[in-house]
């Protein structure tokens, strides 16, 4: 039979990782909070940006940037890997490594000179002792990435590619679905393919865009200094707004993966618990009942 | 008097929303002034000041860069980082041109980075000297 002082100390010490965990979610969930609001300031600009785009092409100008056009061979291709600081927050991590781990070796078959770039210590450590080489790191994004801190890293990158040191850019990142769903994905975001800033949540504002120019004849713009001039800075700031929402996905994901991680550590201390309580009370129960028999029986030998 | 509807906004947040007599803004190529009932714009800002006068009174900001467009006296600004121009510190804003007009220059493409970022110091640099 169990001892009972040994299954109490085990218990406390599980109601106390109760404590932390529970702690842990509400600070996650506050957290997703900030970043969802966050991430739905940035949706206002990509609206705008989506806005504008629309009525630049309605003025029936050629969409033509180098940012936009595959280069004919790459040679070479940054990989930039968004994983998280800290771990405690369930499969976010290790599907990140592990998506980042296929396609670092599938993309070094194509691209002679890849670079691996790696955000996040769980990141670094994780392909570091899969034995992935990585050749520059950073740390300094927690849950709240500046877009001054994005951009300097998507300007670095811009001058890279206009320069020729650079010919592919694809980033790792957990996509925020909803709040139930995230998903580690692959994304190539040099060259950029196509102009559309916003993604798929962006979609509702569409038809009233629609509706706006089948119905009023569309607005003529003047374009200062011109069209194309403008142009010319679109594109580069549509990568940068790109980027910035892998970071802001990534940070989001991050947050609702330890909510729901620590969620689950919660319950999970919780049944634990009540099973040691039942162990913890029927061994006591079966100690005083061995007692009582003793005595009875000690009576009895005296009698 | 019709007012025009000033909305400023970043990635990050939306750094102002205001209503303005006139607003006055640096583009890429020069200064634009708008005052209400300006046909509709869509412009390629620059990097310098907006000033931005509201019941008689003249706020200045700086923006960096990014795009503005005027419709139907509503004036949206999109900027990657806007800010009071008194936030701005003179002395980083020399640091930072110094820095930046040793940058290499001798392909086109490097010329037009290293202009770019010169640029938007001295932007950056009058902006302050002025607040």
């Amino acid at each position: 039979m169990a001892n009972p002082r040994q299954l109490d100390k085990r218990r406390k010490s599980i109601k106390n990782i109760r404590k932390i965990t529970r702690t842990m979610e509400l600070i996650a969930t506050a957290r997703f909070k900030q970043a969802m609001d966050r991430a739905a300031a940035a949706t206002a600009y990509t609206q705008r940006m989506t806005q504008l785009v629309a009525d630049l092409a309605q003025s029936g100008l050629e969409v033509s940037h180098p940012l936009l056009e595959a280069r004919e061979k790459t040679e070479k291709g940054v990989l930039l890997v968004l994983s998280a600081n800290r771990g405690l927050c369930g499969g976010y991590n290790s599907n990140i490594v592990r998506l980042a781990q296929a396609k670092q070796r599938e993309l070094s078959l194509e691209v002679p000179d890849l670079d691996v770039v790696v955000s996040g210590k769980r990141g670094i450590n994780g392909l570091k002792f899969r034995g992935v080489p990585i050749d520059d790191t950073y740390t300094h994004f927690e849950d709240k990435p500046a877009y001054e801190e994005v951009e300097a890293i998507a300007d670095q990158l811009l001058d890279s590619y206009a320069t020729g040191k650079l010919d592919r850019l694809d980033v790792v990142y957990t996509q925020f679905h909803t709040v139930a769903r995230q998903e580690a994905v692959v994304e190539t975001l040099l060259p950029l393919g196509s102009l559309d800033v916003g993604k798929a949540d962006e979609k509702p504002q569409k038809p009233g865009t629609a509706k706006q120019s089948s119905g009023a004849p569309a607005k003529m713009y003047d374009f200062l200094p011109s069209a194309e001039s403008i142009l010319e800075e679109v594109v580069p700031t549509s990568f940068k707004i790109k980027l910035f929402k892998c970071f802001l996905d990534a940070a989001v994901s991050e947050q609702v993966a330890r909510m729901v991680a620590m969620k689950a550590a919660t319950d999970a201390a919780g049944d634990m618990i009540k099973a040691i309580s039942r162990e913890y009370n029927r061994a006591r129960q079966a100690r005083i009942t061995n007692e009582i028999m003793e005595v009875i029986s000690g009576t009895e030998a005296l009698a | 008097m019709a007012e025009l509807n000033l909305i400023v906004v970043t990635p990050e947040k939306t750094a102002l929303e205001t209503k303005a007599e006139f607003v006055a803004l640096t583009l890429f190529d020069g200064e634009v002034g708008i005052a209400p009932g300006r046909s509709p714009l869509i412009g390629r800002l620059g990097y310098g000041e907006m000033r931005l006068r509201s019941g008689g009174t003249t706020t200045h900001y700086y923006v960096d860069g990014g795009f503005v467009q005027v419709d139907d006296n509503v004036v949206s600004v999109l900027t990657g980082k806007a800010g009071p121009a008194g936030d701005l510190d003179p002395a980083e804003a020399q640091k930072n041109l110094e820095a930046a007009q040793p940058l290499p220059s001798n392909t086109p493409e490097l010329m037009e980075i290293r202009d770019r970022t010169v640029l938007q110091a001295r932007g950056q640099l009058r902006v302050a000297n002025r607040a």
